[in-house]
């Protein structure tokens, strides 16, 4: 037990620069670090905590633009901030491996998952092809991916996003390495995905005694894997403390405030008057893609004032469902009603005004906002096109929703969507979409791409402002704690369907169609028992595919 | 042994000594490797490789001084936005800004520089040169600076103008085809096709003769040719944006195609649509100067570099370099505009936004 519990990876006073306009400013402050063999390390933080920089430097890395300044790393006795490149390299994928968040960016599209697997072993000569071809057979056994005799052999694009994170983790450990990194591994995948993967990579460092640090900012998801927790906070530590102190008692106020964050719940509202025509109303839609029918028989009502959610795994049809109803995506049957009024099919064929009252917020801020216009543009833009505001008009209305947001608006009227940060991106989205005066919102996954504590802060600005303006939200998303938050409603859907919709009140307590159930408790919850005890009560090794059992 | 050789091994041998000691590797790599081929080409070649040797390491040496003092005052001349980018710029975009403005100033200052017409015939024919003439006459006596200068002036005008019209044509076709989408697209793309399947400058010749080789009619067809190039290019860019989300949020809103095309896409398109200028123009230069070469471009007695390298190609004959000087012209502007292009791609790609 003593080689067990020595100490493997030693980060002292780590020091790390970024290159920001030909200045070095340093990002990392003087972060220790221990990690003892077979021990997982939980780091989590915002963005910009230098999470990821820390796993990577303790690789002896650093990205491109980013430079070690001081401190030591140093890996079983091995100073890593002084060796060698050459030396570094052979160390990284044979005795450190790191898996990156995104599995499907991360393979080699035009090269078998198997190929890619033997790689590192052949290259440093650890195993010969045909070895690590069956000790990755093995692997992907232990794993649980289906056809473990055959799905190596399959190209990336070939295999889902979850059992792709499994091979991903499964070709870390071809070298038996010492210690991996897990930069958030589950952070792109659904919660039921999600499951497969954590029970996989739980199992695996359990079973090889690995070493691992665990980089997320989900707080849930590593309460299950960790055994100590340090948690980040721009290039500093808060605190460390093992899982369940952590948990229990927090003591830093930054700790508690991310905590704090999933309590967040709106005003609970009274249900719709069932007799009060609906702001958007679906009947009976189908839609598909040339062939591909995508949507079928979706029926549901919006009131004013009130949050629908729309639930459901990725390619469940949630987001076609909003394509649907802004036109984007003419339905092949079924109406869309505005306010008792059918809408034309194609957005085209709407008039300005049927236009200007059903805005989008959509989930990439980055990708949502032109990056070459000013502020003031982006949000001035629908005042002047709907509104027909000039001058000073409109440079008072711009002032007026930059108010709103919560956005100062002196400082940022000038400038450019890069010079915003992810949250405040996402305020300039919502400003966009009230600019036109709407009386309905499709948010599309608005929060998902945030951290949790920026999120939180969009959740309660989309709160405010529909009880201000008596908005009706269309609320697309995957994450169960923000309907928790925000619906008043909530419609759950599965392959284009839906398999159930009423009231949040009703939909979080039991009993229901078996799906919704299966969704509702693979949310991870703060409890570190919490995914053992649910493995248990689902008597099943691999939760994922008992899923897909149960369904059909 | 003379003094000259003496010195050159000396030098070398010194500055790698220097370099060493100095512990800069690739300095002291490059000049000790030069001292090393200096010898077989000197056993070989005998003191005027040498002096060669020597001559062209002071050109560069003297074309990195210039690039390097140019980019100096361009930092201290320009506002502080341009002072910053200028900082990051490498020393062959600064030599190739340097090298573009003189042509600039040569083209737009030809009368005053030049001290006779491009016409007037001031000399023999063939005169070598001489206080008045610094480059010596040509076939018909006229002066060959005077005639570079406005060749200057003609060819880099006439290339101008016609990539500025290529560009005004295949920038809209292609965003138009980009953002509409549908059949348009599938029309204007297979246009194009046809078009780009026939040899350019063949294309060109053919053209000319059924239409006349007036100015006018050599500038839109060339610009016709050209135009398929651009229109692939902005149709691929605008491609990639628009997909975005902010275009799909712009289409929702019930803008129009142009609104689209003007404010949304083009602004994003700029840097690779910039970058692709200059080298289009490139091309577009090297043809005109080919199709003059081959009498089918600008007509005399109006200079032009390309058919000042035709009408004295018969000197070469005779080991005399004139000819060259024009395409040396032609070469240096050419290579001067690649480093640029260079840099604005690498500017466009590494732009943070």
């Amino acid at each position: 037990m003593a080689r067990e519990k020595s100490v493997l990876l030693e980060i002292k006073d780590l020091h790390i620069e970024g290159r920001v306009d030909e200045k070095w400013i340093e990002i990392v402050h003087g972060v220790d670090l221990t990690l003892h063999r077979g021990e997982v390390l939980g780091l989590i933080g915002e963005s910009g905590a230098g999470k990821s920089t820390i796993g990577l430097a303790a690789m002896g890395f650093a990205r491109d633009g980013c430079r070690i300044s001081g401190g030591s790393i140093e890996f079983d006795g091995m100073e890593l901030t002084s060796t060698p490149e050459s030396d570094l390299r052979v160390l990284r994928g044979s005795r450190i491996a790191y898996v990156a968040q995104s599995a499907a960016a991360s393979f080699n599209p035009s090269h078998k998952i198997i190929d890619q697997y033997t790689e590192a072993p052949v290259q440093y000569r650890i195993r010969k092809r045909m070895e690590s071809q069956e000790d990755a057979i093995e692997l992907y056994r232990r794993l649980r991916l289906p056809n473990p005799d055959e799905i190596g052999f399959r190209y990336p694009h070939q295999v889902s996003g979850g059992q792709l994170q499994r091979a991903m983790t499964a070709m870390a450990m071809s070298c038996r390495p010492d210690l991996i990194i897990f930069d958030e591994p589950t952070t792109a995948l659904d919660v039921t995905t999600q499951i497969e993967v954590l029970a996989a990579i739980r199992d695996i460092v359990d079973q090889f005694n690995t070493a691992a640090i665990y980089i997320t900012h989900d707080l849930a998801v590593v309460a299950q894997m960790a055994d100590t927790i340090k948690v980040l906070l721009k290039g500093d530590e808060v605190e460390q403390a093992d899982t369940r102190t952590m948990l229990d008692s927090p003591q830093e106020e930054y700790t508690k405030s991310l905590w704090a964050v999933r309590s967040f719940r709106s005003a609970q509202k009274t249900p719709a008057d069932p007799s009060e025509t609906p702001v958007v109303s679906m009947k009976n839609v189908d839609a598909a893609y040339g062939d591909i029918k995508v949507l079928e028989d979706i029926s549901f009502d919006i009131h004013s004032g009130r949050t629908v959610a729309v639930v459901g795994e990725s390619g469940s049809g949630k987001s076609t469902a909003a394509r649907c109803i802004t036109g984007l995506l003419p339905p092949t049957s079924g109406t869309i009603e505005f306010k008792g009024e059918v809408l034309p099919a194609s957005y085209k064929d709407r008039t300005k005004d049927q236009l200007r009252q059903a805005q989008m917020i959509y989930q990439m801020a980055d990708t949502a906002l032109n990056p070459k216009k000013r502020i003031s543009e982006i949000i001035g833009r629908p005042a002047a096109f709907y509104g027909n505001l000039k001058g000073a008009d409109l440079k008072k209305r711009v002032d007026e929703l930059l108010d709103l947001i919560e956005l100062e608006p002196r400082q940022f009227y000038e400038r450019f969507p890069a010079e915003l940060s992810g949250g405040q991106k996402q305020r300039i989205g919502i400003a966009r979409a009230l600019a036109a005066d709407p009386t309905f919102i499709i948010c599309d996954e608005v929060t998902s791409a945030l951290d949790q504590l920026v999120a939180e802060g969009i959740l309660r600005l989309l709160d405010n402002l529909q009880q201000e303006l008596n908005l009706a939200y269309m609320f697309i998303t995957h994450d169960l704690a923000t309907v928790r938050a925000i619906a008043d409603e909530v419609v759950v859907m599965k392959d284009g369907r839906i398999i159930e919709k009423g009231p949040k009140d009703e939909m979080f307590t039991p009993p229901h169609d078996p799906y919704t159930d299966l969704l509702l408790s693979s949310v991870p919850e703060m409890d570190p028992d919490w995914l053992t005890t649910l493995l248990e009560e689902r008597g099943v090794d691999n939760v994922g595919e008992a899923a897909r059992d149960h369904q059909s | 042994m003379n003094y000259f050789i003496i010195g050159y091994y000396a030098m070398l041998i010194g500055a790698s000594c220097v370099a060493a000691y100095f512990k800069n590797r690739q300095a002291f790599l490059l000049i000790f490797t030069l001292t090393l081929v200096s010898f077989v080409m000197g056993l070989i070649g005998g003191e005027s490789v040498l002096w060669s040797v020597t001559v062209a390491a002071g050109l560069i040496a003297a074309s990195a001084g210039i690039a390097y003092s140019f980019r100096e005052f361009l930092i201290i001349i320009l506002p502080k936005q341009g002072a910053k980018t200028m900082r990051t710029a490498p020393l062959t975009a600064s030599f190739g800004l340097f090298v573009v403005i003189i042509y600039v100033i040569a083209a737009v200052f030809a009368p005053v520089i030049a001290p006779f017409g491009q016409a007037e015939v001031v000399g023999t024919s063939f005169a070598p040169p001489d206080d008045k003439m610094l480059l010596g006459a040509d076939q018909l006596g006229r002066d060959m600076f005077s005639r570079i200068i406005y060749g200057a002036r003609n060819t880099m005008g006439l290339s101008l103008m016609t990539t500025a019209i290529a560009y005004l044509m295949g920038c809209v076709l292609g965003m138009l085809a980009a953002v509409r989408g549908g059949w348009l697209d599938q029309f204007l793309g297979r246009l194009v096709d046809v078009i780009m399947s026939i040899p350019s400058l063949i294309f060109a010749l053919l053209l000319l003769s059924i239409f006349g080789t007036q100015l006018y009619i050599l500038v839109l067809v060339i610009a016709f040719i050209y135009t398929p190039y651009v229109f692939r290019l902005s149709r691929a860019v605008a491609g990639n944006i628009v997909v975005m989300d902010y275009i799909e949020a712009a289409r929702l809103r019930g803008e129009g195609t142009w609104h689209l095309i003007t404010r949304e896409v083009l602004p994003n398109a700029m840097a690779p649509l910039v970058a692709e200028f200059g080298l289009r123009f490139c091309f577009v230069f090297l043809l005109v100067a080919g199709l003059s070469f081959l009498g089918l471009g600008i007509q005399p007695p109006t200079a032009d570099w390309g058919s000042m390298v035709r009408e004295n190609a018969t000197l070469i004959s005779f080991g005399e370099i004139t000819p060259l000087i024009p395409a040396a012209a032609i070469a240096l502007l050419t290579v001067s505009i690649n480093f640029i292009v260079d840099w604005m791609l690498y500017l466009s790609a590494g732009l943070k936004d």
